[in-house]
């Protein structure tokens, strides 16, 4: 992870094949006809196929659709559309007429409408959008709250559209904006990385190699299309290199975890990407009796967008040992949108490198020094690899080699901003680097990511700021505003975060009706931001600890609330892997 | 409630909510409360088919049709098919 030569050649790629598109449509029409692209899945008796040539007929009759409701080049268009392939087809054709099509997440089951209609209307304004998409599921109740702003239209999607005999020209260009994708956060916190054609086909011309792609591959995927993962992975990827897709939505698979396998075997495919906490519900949440898989197709299963930790590694090769599974197949990689998607990808010849580091070492000098695995003070971490061609990663840290510090980027195919957010774009790029907000520290060349510099909370792979969380519960009534305070919390159970929140009443009196009160939160939580929160402490007033400034200090307020709660604080230490 | 719904409900008490004083009746919502959240509907759909005697499938269901003990065994008597022995 040393910094390149800078007079040193571009590294080569070995993909040599890959023709040299333009855009991404360009490697579209260049797809066999016949070869099967996407298989949408919902169960065993409701399941679509279409082919490359199939999928080419739905842009064009898609983009026909958009050009007659007014899209010209270089708009933005906002989709919010149910997973599937009406979805696909639609974006494609934005990009296709060279508009920038933006996919937001659907709302959520009980989604409060003032909430949904704000959110809504600072994502348009932000986007400076010509039209929004939605589909014909998009709930009646919220269509009178579809409030967009500069005027902008919404029209309903069309599942079907016409075929059309000629196809709209291609107004997409390799300079243009391909589309845009949005982090998480409420209108406040929004950021859209808006990333070129060029990007992206550079991005995934030196991936493919890391990946050792070839035209057999299958990929499946259950990911959302808002999320880097699922959009540059498991959409961009396939449709460049021209490979089957087998797709399932998010929540059908969280209903049915063991669909993913079921899929994965049958269909045989070699490749997915999940967030850590993945491993362990799949680890967990399959019932023994439904556990008779074939994986041995599977090449790489990339756990990506979380901490990557030992213990959901270890548990998933161990409940699926019998199943075929490679030695080599779980694997690692560190990515975001802002690079496009992966910077760091591990060597899928091997398991992903772990390394033994003194816990009490990185917590008192800020290094990182590998240990035995014997050693008491010893915890583990496993190695997100190497940087892929093109990209660069140093450790900003003042505690030299091996120090732990946060994580920066730089790699030709980078986004070059937040979308119309320059106070957000001269935070996260300077000099040229993309200040990621992670840390991590670089050992033998490969990257470990530990924690996060920012206070983000990563719950199954979704990103969640936690001022928005302590904004809703400062607007209840019983609560002291202002003197809340939420964040993540490792869960040993699931794998993943668990969002805490610990928030002052107004008088000591109130601490009486602290169900009520917890149970409205959780109420208001759900309708504005969808999420569900596992727990709630509401303490006296004066409780939370503020900062010189008066306000909450996070950190110290966890700290304090670890401190008063054994059942938050994890069984048997902290280490990771052990 | 039925037998079925009562110990359905006690499952989620005990099991997935796990915090004293919350009661679950037949009508209490669940997900759009946020007192469930997805990461635990799995285990809903799970213990539905047990009690309910059926294989539900997924993809006939969305997270709307489990928010209510009510709503479970409706969405059961629709979609559900009978078990494979």
């Amino acid at each position: 992870m040393s910094r390149p030569d800078p007079s040193a050649p571009a590294p080569q790629s070995p993909d040599a094949e890959l023709p040299p598109y333009e855009t991404l449509i360009d490697a579209l029409l260049a797809a066999p006809h016949g070869k099967p692209f996407v298989t949408m899945w919902r169960d065993e008796d409701d399941s679509e196929t279409v082919d490359f040539g199939r999928f080419r007929e739905l842009v064009f009759a898609q983009a026909a659709f958009l050009r007659s409701v007014g899209v010209q080049p270089q708009d933005r268009v906002i989709l919010i559309m149910d997973q599937g392939i009406p979805l696909m087809a639609t974006f494609a054709a934005a990009f296709h007429l060279g508009a920038a099509p933006a996919i937001l997440a659907y709302p959520n089951l009980k989604m409060d409408p003032a909430k949904y209609r704000f959110g809504l209307a600072g994502v348009s304004a932000n986007l400076k959008a010509r039209l929004a998409v939605l589909d014909e599921k998009f709930p009646e109740a919220l269509l009178g709250h579809v409030g967009l702003e500069g005027g902008a239209a919404f029209v309903r999607a069309l599942n079907a559209p016409p075929h059309v005999s000629a196809p709209p020209p291609s107004h997409a260009r390799a300079d243009q904006l391909a589309f845009i994708q949005h982090s998480a956060g409420t209108t406040g916190l929004q950021k859209g990385v808006g990333l070129t054609h060029r990007a992206v086909l550079s991005h995934l011309r030196r991936l493919a190699p890391a990946l050792a792609l070839s035209p057999s591959d299958r990929i499946y995927s259950w990911l959302p299309l808002y999320h880097d993962m699922g959009l540059i992975a498991c959409f961009m990827l396939p449709l460049v290199f021209h490979l089957e897709l087998v797709m399932q939505s998010p929540n059908d698979w969280v209903m049915q975890p063991s669909s993913m396998l079921e899929l994965i075997d049958n269909r045989r495919c070699s490749l997915a990407w999940v967030p850590n906490f993945a491993f362990q519900f799949l680890a967990r949440r399959v019932r023994p009796r439904d556990r008779s898989f074939d994986l041995s197709s599977l090449r790489a299963l990339i756990n990506c967008s979380e901490p990557v930790r030992a213990s959901s590694i270890d548990e998933f090769r161990s409940t699926y040992q019998d199943c075929g599974l490679a030695s080599t197949a779980v694997q690692s990689c560190y990515a975001m949108a802002e690079t496009v998607f992966a910077a760091t990808q591990s060597d899928l010849t091997r398991p992903p490198t772990r390394a033994w580091i003194n816990s009490e070492i990185i917590r008192k000098q800020h290094r990182a020094e590998p240990v035995s695995s014997a050693d008491p003070a010893a915890v583990c971490f496993v190695s997100s690899g190497r940087p892929i061609p093109g990209v660069e990663i140093r450790i900003d840290t003042p505690a030299g080699s091996q120090g732990i510090g946060e994580i920066l980027i730089r790699s030709e195919s980078m986004f070059s901003g937040y979308f119309n957010r320059p106070d957000l774009t001269a935070l996260a790029l300077q000099d040229g680097w993309y200040r990621s907000g992670d840390l991590g520290f670089e050992l033998d060349g490969e990257l470990y990511v530990t924690g996060r510099k920012k206070d983000m909370i990563i719950v199954a792979g979704e990103n969640i700021y936690p001022q928005d969380v302590e904004e809703i519960v400062s607007g209840h009534p019983a609560i002291h505003d202002g003197r809340v305070v939420a964040f993540g919390r490792f869960d040993p159970e699931a794998g993943t975060e668990e969002i805490v929140v610990v928030a002052e009443v107004n008088s000591e009196e109130q601490l009486a009706e602290t169900l009520r009160f917890e149970l409205e939160i959780r109420n208001s939580i759900m309708g504005q931001l969808g999420i569900a929160v596992r727990r709630i402490y509401l303490k006296a007033p004066k409780w939370v600890v503020k900062s010189t400034a008066g306000k909450p200090a996070r950190s110290s307020t966890r700290d304090k609330l670890l401190l008063e709660h054994d059942e938050l604080r994890p069984a048997g230490g902290t280490r990771n892997g052990k | 409630m039925t037998d079925q719904q009562r110990q359905m409900a006690d499952y989620i008490m005990n099991q997935l909510i796990r915090r004293p004083g919350i009661l679950v009746e037949e009508t209490t919502p669940l997900v759009s409360s946020g007192l469930i959240d997805s990461l635990l509907l799995v285990d809903i759909l799970q213990k539905l088919e047990d009690v309910t005697g059926t294989r539900i499938p997924a993809g006939k269901v969305r997270a709307a049709d489990l928010d209510t003990i009510q709503l479970m065994f409706a969405t059961a008597a629709r979609v559900g098919r009978p078990r494979a022995r």
